[in-house]
């Protein structure tokens, strides 16, 4: 090769890796950032460090994440050479047939083994958690250990087996002192891979795991709505660790070759450690799971100040599995699929259909006594007259988040047609729910947003479809708050609690309730009927109901507080000036979102997909 | 050895059990009606015929020009570093080959999030656009976006067996071929690339499955109006609760991927044979 070929092609290779590395060095620098931003460099911190050990949930996630990746590693690794020794032997049908089966998770897309899983477990009424995260694994496991370890086994001299055992070894010593050690490669190249495989798995976890058992992708999954630092601290740890077992893996043979002794000793001396560390870890596991009181609460994503609920658990003696949802109607889907919680945390609407379909419980408002704390404003509404089993939690309106520097104010008194003024084409971020974008529409109409009226809904659909296919939005989730912090686009649908936080970061932004009406809604905490610790579940409202909770919880969300001192304090301190923290509910023509018949949910689930798949 | 042949059996039950009867299931949700009892199972094809309307071909439509295009990059821009790779000696080959594994250990979301940060309108590649006087560009929720991603954390996949047939192959070929005469070119298209094609079937193969079908990325680099197959069934299951439909969804995916598998493995298959 010549020199000028070679200098191309180094300058190629390294650009190459630097489009792979260049998201983790990006992660890595900006663990070290002392603000939130993840775009700004502003000062050298070690802060998300610190919060990283504090933080209990994303503990759990590494633990869960870690002890299932070797478990499931270990045991698809016995399993999957033990199979792939007994294929080598077994009839060529029995062969071709196994090894086509075993294919199936490998060729089949990640979502559809995924699902094929979620159904089993339901169907057979497994509890999601733990064990059915581990069935998981091993299940997708193990055929990836099966395919690099069978061409291995094949490539044996099959005689060799049979000369250990006519000189006297049993079939288990044959195995283990003759075969074993030419497959070795083999096997730890799966045992490799399924590692890999199950510690970096997201989709199938995500829809198998459940009861408040998250690995480490479902944590960070969860925290679109506001990225938190820690995570980079957690995986600047991750990349690190990795390195330096990979280095140690390409140091340790050299030296260990040395003396043989010594690798046998070192070889067990691992094996202890690992066996160690996974009975300790497995004792508390079952120690969690079984402690006295358990309370299982399951509230939107970032919805809550997490050192609350630590609080809760020391006050109390408890322990608190807490779970999130993107969204009511997610909720509602894992609620439907035989999921227990004791308290939930969704909107008004989906109280209503809660209620109706007898899913919940009534309170017992002597078992709250700090109920007295909450304003009128936010009780007796037509989700849940006379507050018969929700408790507010939060509450607010819909409405639209504007930069002030961008956007005209005469433009203002467009209210919901302002998203349909092309000067800002382009320039802005739906939000990606069906009821709230339908609202939004049927508002913009003069029509109740509660409609059933089939021309009416029309009308708002091809409102959506005109507005779509002008303005060009972006039908954007919960990462509309990060990126309107960045002030990336000049309008965005946004609840008046995700305002409040977004402008309290950012004061050029304004919130605009518009003229035509909108949604009013409270989200309030309700008790399952099937709740297993009633009046720890009590205590729990109660304890979010206490002045001080509620202002520590208002000031951590940003949302608006049932709770009047949270209130008050809150417009008057830290929210002062922010107009979003105080909801505009005097407008007759501003609604509660109503129950739907399953036949009109379902209509508007669709037209919401045909607008969103162009 | 005939006392190994009972060594499948516990792999055997195993795979009824977690493999074949989970994809059953799918299926008979695939053919029967919401909300149906075990025991009055009515059968209908309602689910199929709902795929058939337009907004719902256009979403396979989408994903299948999405994996090829994905596909088609990452084997543009890996095949060349695979054979740049496999040029340098074993040692460094080593080196360079953990070096292109390590990202995919760091966690698949996480990349993702980086890259939002990086192609957010005040992000940081705009802000150095901006500095450098050039202006800022909106890249974030289009389709370069979305491919970037999907081939940043997909190419490895492609690189890996590609490499790994590049560097099996016996040197010895590639000096007979240039002490007959052949040119560069010639060797390329004649020698490397023909022993290299189970490597590249094999890349192809493993991007295409895990691009048509992805999700995550899509939803975070594309917006909510991204809508691939994989996030078409996910609002089925998650958010819409049709599990029906979704399976139906499913059900679509798998065969056409499993053609797809079939036909690759054919190819293959003949490959080896012609040599």
């Amino acid at each position: 090769m010549n020199n000028k070929k070679s200098i191309f092609s180094r300058f190629y290779v390294v650009l190459c890796l630097a489009f792979f590395y260049l998201p983790i060095l990006v992660t890595m620098i900006f663990s070290f950032n002392s603000s939130k931003s993840l775009t700004k460099l502003t000062g050298f911190s070690l802060r998300w460090y610190r919060e990283l050990l504090n933080n209990v949930e994303v503990s759990k996630a590494v633990y869960v994440s870690v002890t299932i990746a070797i478990l499931a590693t270990v045991i698809s690794t016995v399993l999957g050479t033990i199979t792939a020794i007994g294929l080598s032997k077994s009839r060529k049908v029995v062969r071709e047939l196994v090894l086509n089966v075993n294919n199936l998770p490998i060729l089949n897309p990640d979502i559809v083994t995924a699902i094929s899983l979620m159904l089993l477990f339901s169907s057979l009424g497994m509890r999601k958690g733990y064990w059915t995260m581990l069935l998981a694994h091993i299940a997708f496991c193990t055929p990836y250990v099966i395919t690099s370890v069978y061409p291995k086994v094949r490539s044996l001299d099959p005689n060799l087996a049979n000369a250990a055992m006519d000189l006297g070894a049993t079939p288990l010593q044959a195995m283990t002192k003759v075969i074993l050690p030419m497959i070795k490669e083999g096997v730890f190249a799966g045992a490799l891979l399924a590692f890999t495989m199950s510690f970096d798995d997201f989709v199938i976890s995500y829809f198998v795991s459940g009861n408040g058992v998250k690995n480490i992708s479902i944590v960070v999954y969860n925290m679109t709505k506001r990225i938190n630092p820690t995570i980079n601290a957690l995986s600047t740890i991750v990349i690190v660790v990795i390195i330096l077992v990979l280095v140690l893996a390409n140091v340790l043979p050299v030296l260990l070759a040395k003396t043989k002794k010594r690798n046998r000793r070192v070889e067990r001396g691992i094996t202890i450690l690992v066996v160690a560390a996974l009975t300790v870890g497995l004792i508390r596991w079952g120690h969690v799971a079984n402690g006295s009181h358990v309370l299982k609460i399951y509230n939107a994503g970032e919805y809550i100040d997490l050192g609350l609920l630590e609080k809760f658990e020391q006050e109390f003696d408890c322990t608190v599995i807490y779970e999130t949802f993107e969204s009511n109607e997610m909720m509602y889907t894992k609620l439907a699929s035989g999921e227990e919680y004791d308290i939930l945390v969704p909107s008004d609407y989906m109280i209503e259909r809660l209620i109706k379909e007898e899913y919940l419980q009534a309170l017992n408002w002597n078992k709250i006594p700090n109920a007295k704390n909450l304003m009128e404003e936010v009780m007796n509404k037509s989700y849940d007259p006379g507050n018969r089993y929700g408790c507010p939690y939060f509450w607010g309106t819909v409405g639209i988040l504007y930069d002030t520097t961008v956007v005209d104010p005469e433009d203002l008194k467009d209210g919901w047609e302002l998203l349909r003024n092309e000067k800002y084409k382009g320039n802005l971020y739906m939000y990606d729910s069906e009821r709230d974008s339908f609202m939004i529409a049927l508002k913009a109409l003069g029509y109740s947003m509660n409609t059933t009226d089939e021309s009416e809904i029309q009308e708002a659909y091809e409102w959506l479809i005109q507005q779509r296919d002008s303005m060009e939005p972006i039908y954007a989730g919960d990462d509309v708050i990060d990126n309107m912090i960045s002030g990336n686009k000049a309008l965005a649908v946004v609840y008046s609690g995700d305002a409040s936080y977004i402008i309290s970061e950012n004061p050029q932004l304004d919130y605009l309730t518009p003229d035509q009406g909108t949604n009013i809604w409270t989200d309030a905490m309700v008790i399952t009927k099937d709740c297993s610790e009633v009046d720890l579940a009590h205590e729990f409202i109660n304890f979010m109901m206490d002045e001080e909770n509620a202002l520590s919880n208002t000031i951590e969300v940003g949302y608006t507080s049932p709770i009047e001192s949270a209130y008050d304090e809150m417009i008057h301190g830290d929210y002062e000036g922010i107009s979003a923290y105080i909801p505009e509910i005097d407008n007759p023509k501003s609604e509660f979102f109503g129950y739907q018949e399953p036949k009109i949910k379902q209509k508007y689930a669709e037209l919401w997909t045909k607008v969103k798949a162009k | 050895m005939k006392q190994y042949k009972h060594l499948i059996k516990p792999y055997v039950i195993w795979a009824v059990l977690l493999l074949v009867i989970p994809l059953f299931l799918i299926a008979l949700y695939a053919f029967t009606e919401e909300g149906n009892e075990v025991l009055t199972l009515s059968f209908t094809l309602e689910n199929f015929a709902k795929f058939a309307e337009a907004t719902y071909l256009n979403v396979i439509l989408k994903s299948f020009k999405l994996g090829i295009i994905t596909t088609v990059i990452c084997l543009v821009l890996g095949y060349p570093l695979a054979f740049m790779i496999s040029r340098y000696s074993e040692k460094v080959q080593n080196i360079l080959i953990m070096l292109v594994t390590i990202p995919m250990w760091i966690n698949l979301l996480l990349r993702t999030y980086a890259w939002m940060n990086l192609l957010a309108d005040n992000g940081i590649i705009n802000h150095i656009l901006e500095y450098l006087g050039i202006g800022s560009i909106s890249m974030m929720y289009t389709d370069f976006s979305v491919i970037l991603g999907l081939v940043c954390n997909f190419m490895p996949f492609m690189i890996i067996p590609i490499h790994t047939s590049l560097s099996k192959m016996d040197r010895s070929l590639i000096e007979a071929a240039y002490d007959l005469g052949a040119n560069k070119i010639q060797t390329f298209c004649k020698v490397i690339w023909q022993l290299s094609i189970p490597g590249v079937l094999n890349g192809i193969m493993m991007v295409f499955l895990m691009a048509i079908s992805s999700f995550v990325i899509p939803k975070l680099l594309g917006g909510g109006q991204y809508m691939l197959i994989g996030n078409l069934i996910e609002s089925q299951f998650i958010s819409v609760g049709n599990w029906n439909f979704g399976s139906a969804i499913s059900l679509i995916l798998a065969v056409v991927i499993l053609i797809f598998m079939g036909l690759m493995k054919r190819m293959d298959k003949q490959e080896k044979q012609d040599d």
